[in-house]
């Protein structure tokens, strides 16, 4: 199947990718990796720096040319570009906001240059935050662009949204403000959402998915609903410490009184009578699955 | 940013948050309960996750669904929650609180039952 086969596209799947690579000369970037995003999610997009992000969003975007299959809103991301961009909107990690212009007058700008950007709207979602319509850029906070650019974005009639650390070097009131604005104002079951982020606990109770890219490849592709059923924590007493360990799990980590193990699957039932069950976290997942190969030679 | 633990799925743990609600009549029986995206927008949370913990109220019978309007807490809601509280109370609590007060040689009469003088007492 080409792109080209892509007429109907299915409503309900957003993006889909198969054996997408992108390459920078010599170096694999994206390494064949294959998902979907169906409508009415948040997805988070979970990696070390260089881990291949930026670079995968840049795909989805059309600027970044990719080998494999890729279909956003059913449309090819470099050829159907303009197209894709009514439907699709995108904040790079490098996103700036011209530091001379008023806030209205980029209102006017989006206007003038999106055919789905609502100004109504953005003077809605903008007053919710201390933002003031007649204020200039250089004259707001870190948070306050982010949350006007935000505003911005969120104001295009757009099916998917894309995030690339958008809350990189905001204080934590920003960052709830930013997720606070985006969960209310964006997610509608039927609007998705790709965020990319380091601050994986923080965003956790956000997501109902999450893909783990490590060095390029995606090493996890998963609902946090089957994170919870596919992965077992158990908390135990340091002194069982041994009887875990050779069981094999993902990881071993330290909890608050105790130590704990994380395991892919059901563990045999003599080994889970040694502790207790825990919530599986995203952030224990994210090391276990993304730990850098020197990290790992330490153990040896 | 987030208040949950790791020792249940947070719906689980948003379900029973909005128990705890319930029983001191937030909302009252026969009342709406707040939307699905309100929810999740006051508790950073998951749209999926809110209707998770949504669904497990409804199915404790503790909800129930009016077509077009959304969810509605039942009549008779607070009571079945706390029959189910206060079992839950002798079953685990208790024996755990009745040790400590032996440990702790604190008999009945020696409790402070009236709450009100208790509030005088701390003003």
């Amino acid at each position: 199947m080409t792109t080209a086969d892509h007429i109907a596209p299915s409503t309900d799947t957003l993006v889909s990718a198969r054996h997408l690579s992108v390459r920078y000369g010599r170096k694999t970037a994206v390494d064949d990796v294959s998902f979907s995003i169906p409508k009415g999610r948040v997805v988070g997009l979970l990696g070390h720096n260089g881990a291949g992000k930026t670079t995968l969003m840049k795909a989805l975007v059309g600027l970044a040319e990719p080998a494999g299959e890729l279909s956003v809103l059913g449309l090819h991301p470099q050829r159907d570009r303009v197209a894709l961009l009514q439907g699709a909107c995108y904040i790079p990690d490098v996103a700036i906001l011209p530091r001379w212009a008023r806030v209205s007058e980029l209102i006017t700008l989006m206007g003038r240059l999106h055919p789905r950007f609502s100004a109504e709207r953005a003077r809605q979602l903008l007053a919710r935050t201390s933002v003031g319509l007649g204020d200039k850029v250089k004259s707001l906070s870190k948070g306050m662009v982010a949350q006007a650019h935000l505003a911005l974005v969120a104001s295009i009639d757009a099916r998917l949204m894309i995030l690339d650390e958008p809350t990189l070097g905001l204080d934590v009131l920003s960052r709830k403000a930013f997720y606070e604005m985006l969960i209310d104002e964006w997610c509608d079951g039927e609007r998705s959402v790709l965020v990319s982020t380091h601050q994986v606990e923080e965003v956790e109770s956000l997501l109902s998915d999450v893909l783990m890219l490590n060095e390029g490849k995606l090493v996890l592709s998963i609902s946090l609903e089957e994170v919870d059923r596919r992965f077992v924590a158990l908390s135990h007493d340091p002194a069982v410490a041994e009887q875990m360990a050779a069981a094999h799990p993902l990881l071993k980590y330290r909890v608050q009184g105790g130590s704990a193990a994380l395991f892919d699957g059901e563990p045999p039932p003599h080994v889970q009578a040694l502790g207790r069950r825990v919530r599986p976290s995203l952030v224990d997942l994210f090391v276990a699955l993304t730990r850098k190969p020197e990290l790992d030679r330490q153990h040896f | 940013m987030s208040t949950w633990d790791d020792r249940q799925p947070i719906y689980q743990q948003l379900a029973d948050l909005l128990a705890a609600r319930l029983l001191d009549g937030d909302p009252p029986e026969g009342a709406a309960m707040p939307s699905v995206r309100a929810l999740a927008g006051q508790h950073l949370l998951n749209p999926l996750t809110v209707n998770r913990a949504l669904q497990a109220l409804a199915e404790a019978g503790l909800l129930e669904s009016r077509r077009g309007l959304g969810l509605f807490v039942v009549p008779g809601a607070r009571e079945r929650l706390r029959a189910v509280e206060r079992e839950r109370f002798m079953a685990e609590e208790w024996p755990r609180l009745r040790a400590r007060l032996r440990r702790l040689g604190i008999e009945a009469g020696q409790l402070d039952w009236n709450t009100d003088t208790a509030k005088e007492k701390r003003a």
